[in-house]
């Protein structure tokens, strides 16, 4: 117990006197998390949450022109920009406009367009009532060819952008063509029998959709959002990062001697191992909880959600200790290996990156190709990961995250294993 | 008894062309104060490896107190044994008494006996003043002091240092040298690598010389120097004996 304690305080005091060293430790994570939470956040929105300005184009003159305009400002979703300096905005200058990226989308409503609906509608309504025994008197126009509100987008426009707008706008016009329909049958029908004050109402959404909570939470709804996704994220990308200094503290106490006087000295080196192994875990811990504070805290200040956390903290503790678990061992697997600091720092710091890549940190793994989701699903951050949302989005306890910790627990003691058989081999 | 005795010691390290060791033997009784020398690569260091247990040994046998030195003895052969390695090893950013205290904790000893025990040493080699000054700014000397400080802790039997006045300046030299005669005649047994013959035959009562693996001389320094009237001291006999081609 005295080596390990003993160990936890050279460890200490050695982190004390790098000032430098220490501020970075906690800080960088700090300034990461923050950077990427708002940078990551517009992706993260869903598009119905951004409000875009639309240019449109109105041809028509008409209803459709006017409903379309009034129904976009209702959704909330979009600004409508039909005139610039006084002027109703032409064909070609909208064009012009979004071509440049100064807009991202366009509509041009066609002339007569109200005509054609309405005609449409009018012929509907004609067809069902002879087929009702009602005499037909709606106006139907001669043309039968189909008209298009015309979108244009600005072609730096993502594809999952253009398929959200153009889906939403479509339900938009569908919308208008119904409501235009169901108008037109009341109308028809009141003409028959029924006497003018009599509103009718007509309820088309007889069944809805309601999204409910899967689990037995009694929190409400918790948003995948930007801060929901990076805050726990990068932080565990962070405390990856503990490998750097780990694996620079066991290279400098190889190069330095003092590695070669513990081993002289009698006693397990594993008690010291532990003891520097304890020491760096808990610095994990550390910058895993202030990463959350900056989740709760900071972030909001800065516009962004408040990180919601789970209800189980025994579970996101047992987590934060995996994690730094799994880190310090890599960090001592990398220390071992590497002869060099530049060696261990590079070979580290790049490796990081990739196993957080893959696993599911810089973007969810859910919408990688699936041979990318089996090989991501095989790094050690994205089990920290899928544990953590299991604790914060799903509101799981600590038996739920039993097989993530386990596997980050257990790919700690093989990494352990490998420094030990590594340095055996280099010491005969 | 012997404080320590090598017998046929054998060893080759992996992908070296050559062996390290080829058969060496040699054993000092208790409280001698003994000279390893040799040239480069003569195989000090990979002796030096095996007595501490760093290393295997191909073949052969080493004890240490007439303990054979393997997996049964290595804890109880620590214990006896300190060791002042070549490199300075300290930790360069605590200070004299933070990796003096460290490193006794590491012996198992700790509060007063461990803190008055560490000024006492300190006292000894001139330290007292720099004891909570940070490694790093010390001078070369005051490393290699600090260095046998934490050798000497846990008051081991055998002695074994490599090289311990390298780079050191006359006062710090002299002060080191001073100690080990002192130590010596406390009655612990004390081997000392250095390549520095002057130093070693004023301080050393017997001396072994190796080259290429093997013993090629040992016995009393002076009846050394006195069987060869051509040798003037121990760097002469040193020389007739390895000869002067420059070693890598």
């Amino acid at each position: 117990m005295l080596r390990l304690l003993a160990t936890i305080r050279k460890e200490w005091l050695l982190l004390l006197r790098d000032r430098t060293g220490l501020t970075l430790l906690f800080a960088m994570p700090l300034v990461l998390i923050t950077v990427m939470a708002m940078i990551e956040d517009a992706p993260f929105r869903d598009y119905q949450e951004l409000k875009f300005d639309i240019l449109t184009v109105d041809n028509d003159h008409g209803r459709l022109g006017r409903y379309i305009r009034e129904g976009l400002e209702y959704t909330g979703q979009f600004e409508v920009v039909d005139s610039m300096n006084g002027k109703p905005v032409t064909q070609q200058q909208a064009l012009d406009l979004v071509n440049k990226g100064d807009y991202k989308i366009c509509i041009v409503i066609p002339k007569g367009a109200t005509g054609a609906i309405v005609s449409n509608a009018n012929r509907i309504v004609n067809d069902i009532s002879k087929r009702m025994g009602i005499p037909a008197t709606l106006p139907v126009g001669t043309k039968k060819d189909s008209l298009n509100v015309a979108v244009y987008f600005d072609p730096a426009s993502k594809k999952a952008f253009k398929s959200a707008i153009h889906q939403a706008l479509d339900n938009f016009l569908t919308q208008v063509e119904t409501d235009l329909l169901l108008e037109r049958i009341k109308q028809q029908l009141r003409k028959k029998d029924m006497p003018e004050t009599d509103t009718m109402e007509i309820r088309l959404k007889a069944v809805g959709l309601q999204e409910q909570l899967t689990g037995p939470s009694k929190q409400i709804d918790v948003i995948s959002n930007s801060v929901q996704h990076n805050v726990p994220a990068w932080s565990i990308f962070a405390m990856f990062f503990i490998v750097i200094p780990i694996a620079g503290n066991m290279i400098r106490e190889r190069e330095d001697g003092s590695l070669l006087r513990m081993k002289l000295i009698p006693g397990s080196y594993l008690a010291i191992l532990a003891g520097k192994m304890l020491f760096f875990v808990c610095i994990c811990v550390v910058q895993f909880y202030l990463m959350i504070q900056v989740g709760i805290h900071l972030l909001p200040l800065l516009g962004l959600p408040k990180l919601v956390l789970g209800q189980s903290h025994a579970a996101a503790l047992m987590v934060a200790i995996s994690i730094g678990l799994t880190a310090t061992a890599y960090g001592i697997l990398v220390g071992t290996i590497f002869k060099t600091p530049n060696q261990a720092l590079n070979f580290g710091a790049i490796s990081i990156v990739i196993l957080s890549a893959i696993g599911g940190i810089w973007i969810p793994l859910e919408i990688m190709p699936p041979h990318m989701q089996f090989i991501g699903r095989l790094s050690p951050l994205s089990w920290g990961l899928d544990a953590i949302n299991d604790i914060y989005l799903r509101n799981m306890g600590v038996v739920h995250i039993g097989g993530n910790t386990g596997k980050l627990v257990i790919c700690a003691v093989v990494m352990l294993c490998i420094a030990g058989a590594v340095e055996k081999r280099r010491m005969s | 008894m012997t404080s320590i005795s090598v017998q046929d010691l054998h060893k080759t390290y992996k992908g070296a062309l050559e062996p390290s060791l080829s058969g060496l033997s040699f054993s000092f009784p208790k409280g001698a104060m003994v000279g390893l020398l040799g040239p480069n690569g003569a195989g000090k260091t990979t002796t030096i490896s095996i007595l501490c247990g760093l290393v295997k040994a191909d073949g052969g046998q080493a004890r240490i107190f007439d303990l054979p030195q393997d997996a049964a003895n290595r804890e109880a052969i620590k214990r006896i044994t300190g060791i002042v390695p070549q490199q300075i090893a300290l930790f360069p950013h605590l200070t004299a008494v933070e990796n003096l205290t460290y490193f006794g904790n590491l012996y198992g000893m700790k509060g007063k006996p461990l803190r008055s025990r560490i000024d006492e040493y300190l006292q000894m080699f001139g330290l007292e003043k720099a004891g909570n000054k940070e490694v790093h700014r010390f001078s070369g000397g005051m490393k290699r002091r600090t260095n046998i400080i934490a050798a000497i802790l846990h008051q081991p039997q055998l002695l074994i240092l490599d090289e311990p006045t390298a780079g050191v300046d006359v006062q710090s030299r002299s002060m080191i040298l001073q100690f080990l005669r002192e130590y010596n005649n406390q009655g612990v047994s004390i081997v000392y690598t250095s390549h520095l013959l002057e130093e070693a035959q004023t301080i050393c009562r017997e001396v072994v010389i190796i080259d290429e693996g093997k013993v090629v001389v040992q016995g009393e320094t002076a009846a050394l120097i006195a069987r060869h009237p051509e040798c003037r001291n121990l760097e002469d006999v040193f020389l007739h004996y390895t000869g002067h081609a420059v070693r890598d």
